[in-house]
């Protein structure tokens, strides 16, 4: 007898109506090259999935006890972690998942960064992942207005103001994104819809996009390798790893969440309820925003109130748009990279980067404050412990550069450096600071492109 | 001739072509418009003109130095100087929209989020912000009462 259905087990008749064998055939081949570098940065594109999904699962949860609205929506998280069983719980994870989340991005994207694993044919794996950082960001910032305490009242006020500095559109853009001139309940309505659906949906689309982008071009190989690299296995080898890996996380996680309901205590990772928020109440002393926006907080403290005929927040935004845009475009910049040949200069540019945040984030968190942490002479000791431990860590991070890997390229973080040093140690202003390192770190890279361009150039005359 | 005719073919093309470009436009735009509309918040209604400080809000005063209360939308630092004169200030942070506080001890309002501060007539001190605070009018009363006159005065 014919059958329509082709094979008895369920796998023919699965194939026979949808075809899945030359799929099952691209999962049994798929490999992931073993480089010369370590295979650990495979991993963290993983583990950011997985803790995105532990945010999906307790987001729904936590969802079902959620009231947004002016008299309700600090109540229900009251009544979630006091009397809902394990509602605290819940909570704890979803707060924990939401840092440990963002951490394991930030490693993802530096280690992508430093391998150059941006460089064609994953330009776009790279847009695709920056687009997905953006939106964790945006996740984080618009999930901590709901609480409606006293820090989200604030928190949320300062980071929306920073919208009226966009050119033209930037008061309508407010309003849209407050609901009103002032952060009111309206807010909170928008925010509750950004953080429950408009951010779900585009980060599982893009998120399908950028798996895609893997799975059709695998992972990226070690920079210059000449040979097809040897490979593992994806299944089983690489996705037992991955699997045992997420365990691991998990337990960390849970660990985490119940021996530190409230978060570690730190400025910017503490999740204590509080009090209600209240837009008749001032700003309280040593209020400050998560630790991962704690580098643009430090920044808008740093620029002076008008400069070039610009307010000091416009041009705060200037520049850090003016950054964030060059990270997003560095596939196209790198130019070594394209060629397959290694790109000091950009490996230069992520830990040059990562050295001016580091400075940021600590003069934030006030390492080294006296008794009245406002004061002048207060800030001055602060400026100069972070520099030193900035130096430190810059110090360090060379030393490794050169004996282990023997890169021999060191402008931008020594500008970076520099710019710490006059800044912390000779009490110049930050921007005075930075501007001297950035011009003097402008010459040497262009000083620099122009004797290669001359040995190039000699190079091929002697030829 | 029959280049002719391309010619006019091409030519009721691109007609063609524009036609269906400007409508999808229009058609784009007839949609877009009230979802935009939609998301741009109506203009909150509630009461304008002077603002008679409440029992509460003077109890405040008196034991803080300091009130801070809603004056036609907006939110107004009130506060009692050392001399026990009445002052108003807009207590939105012209830096990025904190509400800041009057430290009696140091006779300076000043913005927690940022380390700014103003003196009591609003003008910057020290730190980031752009401007200064708007000041608005405090009127003792004869009853012992406060007014806040809405219309801002602008600063010198």
């Amino acid at each position: 007898m014919s059958d329509p259905g082709g094979g008895r087990s369920l796998r023919g008749w699965l194939d026979s109506r949808y075809q899945i064998t030359p799929l099952i055939e691209f999962l049994r081949h798929k490999e992931v090259p073993k480089g010369q570098h370590s295979m650990v940065w495979y991993y963290l594109g993983g583990t950011t999935m997985f803790f995105f999904m532990v945010q999906v699962v307790t987001g729904v949860l936590l969802l079902m006890c959620y009231q947004p609205g002016e008299a309700t929506a600090y109540e229900s998280i009251r009544y979630l972690t006091t009397k809902v069983p394990f509602g605290w719980l819940m909570r704890s994870i979803h707060c924990w998942s939401a840092h440990l989340m963002i951490i394991s991005l930030v490693a993802h994207m530096f280690s992508t960064m430093m391998l150059k694993a941006y460089r064609p044919p994953r330009e776009l794996t790279w847009v695709t992942g920056y687009i997905l950082f953006a939106l964790t960001l945006g996740f984080g910032f618009s999930g901590y207005l709901l609480p409606w305490n006293k820090l989200a009242f604030f928190a949320t006020s300062v980071g929306t103001d920073l919208v009226k500095s966009v050119p033209v559109v930037g008061n309508w853009l407010l309003q849209v994104l407050r609901g009103g001139p002032d952060v009111t309940a309206n807010t909170l309505y928008r925010f509750f819809a950004l953080h429950v659906v408009i951010l779900p949906l585009a980060f599982m689309a893009l998120i399908g996009i950028h798996l895609l982008f893997v799975q059709r071009q695998g992972m990226a190989p070690p920079l210059g390798a000449k040979t097809a690299p040897r490979g593992m296995k994806f299944f089983p080898s690489f996705a037992l790893r991955d699997v045992l890996l997420w365990l691991f996380c998990f337990m960390v996680l849970l660990v985490l969440a119940v021996f530190l309901p409230y978060g570690p205590g730190i400025p910017g990772m503490d999740w204590e309820l509080g009090q209600k928020a209240d837009a008749l109440a001032p700003a309280f002393p040593g209020i400050k925003p998560e630790w991962y926006f704690l580098w643009e907080y430090q920044l808008l403290k740093e620029f002076p109130p008008h400069l070039f005929g610009l307010e000091g927040p416009q041009l705060c935004l200037l520049v850090v748009t003016l950054l964030l845009a060059i990270w997003a475009v560095i596939p196209w910049l790198d130019r070594q990279a394209q060629r397959d040949e290694p790109s000091p200069g950009f490996s230069d540019f992520g830990w040059g980067a990562i050295l001016f945040l580091t400075f940021l984030t600590l003069k934030a968190w006030d390492i080294g404050a006296t008794e009245n942490v406002a004061s002048a002479a207060s800030i001055k000791i602060i400026s100069r412990t972070c520099a030193w431990w900035t130096l430190g860590a810059g110090a360090a991070i060379i030393g490794v550069r050169v004996l282990i890997h023997g890169h021999r390229w060191f402008f931008l973080t020594g500008a970076a450096l520099l710019h710490v040093a006059l800044h912390g140690l000779f009490g110049l202003s930050y921007l005075a600071a930075g501007a001297i390192a950035a011009i003097l770190a402008g010459a040497c890279v262009t000083a620099n492109l122009l004797r290669n361009d001359g040995i190039k150039a000699n190079a091929g005359g002697a030829r | 001739m029959s280049n002719n005719t391309s010619a006019q073919k091409k030519t009721r093309r691109s007609f063609l072509d524009f036609l269906l470009g400007a409508s999808s436009v229009a058609w784009l735009a007839s949609v877009l418009y009230p979802v935009i509309r939609y998301l741009k918040p109506l203009p909150r209604a509630g009461a304008v003109g002077p603002t008679r400080l409440t029992r509460e809000e003077l109890a405040k005063l008196e034991k803080d130095h300091f009130v801070i209360v809603p004056v036609s939308g907006k939110r107004v630092l009130v506060l009692r100087n050392a001399a026990q004169e009445v002052l108003a200030v807009d207590a939105k942070c012209t830096h990025e929209g904190c509400t800041v506080q009057y430290l009696a001890a140091e006779s300076a309002i000043w913005c927690a989020c940022h380390n700014a501060r103003f003196d009591l007539d609003g003008r910057v001190l020290s730190g980031p912000p752009p401007r200064p605070l708007p000041k608005y009018a405090a009127e003792r009363q004869e009853d012992g009462g406060i007014l806040i006159v809405a219309e801002r005065r602008q600063n010198e």
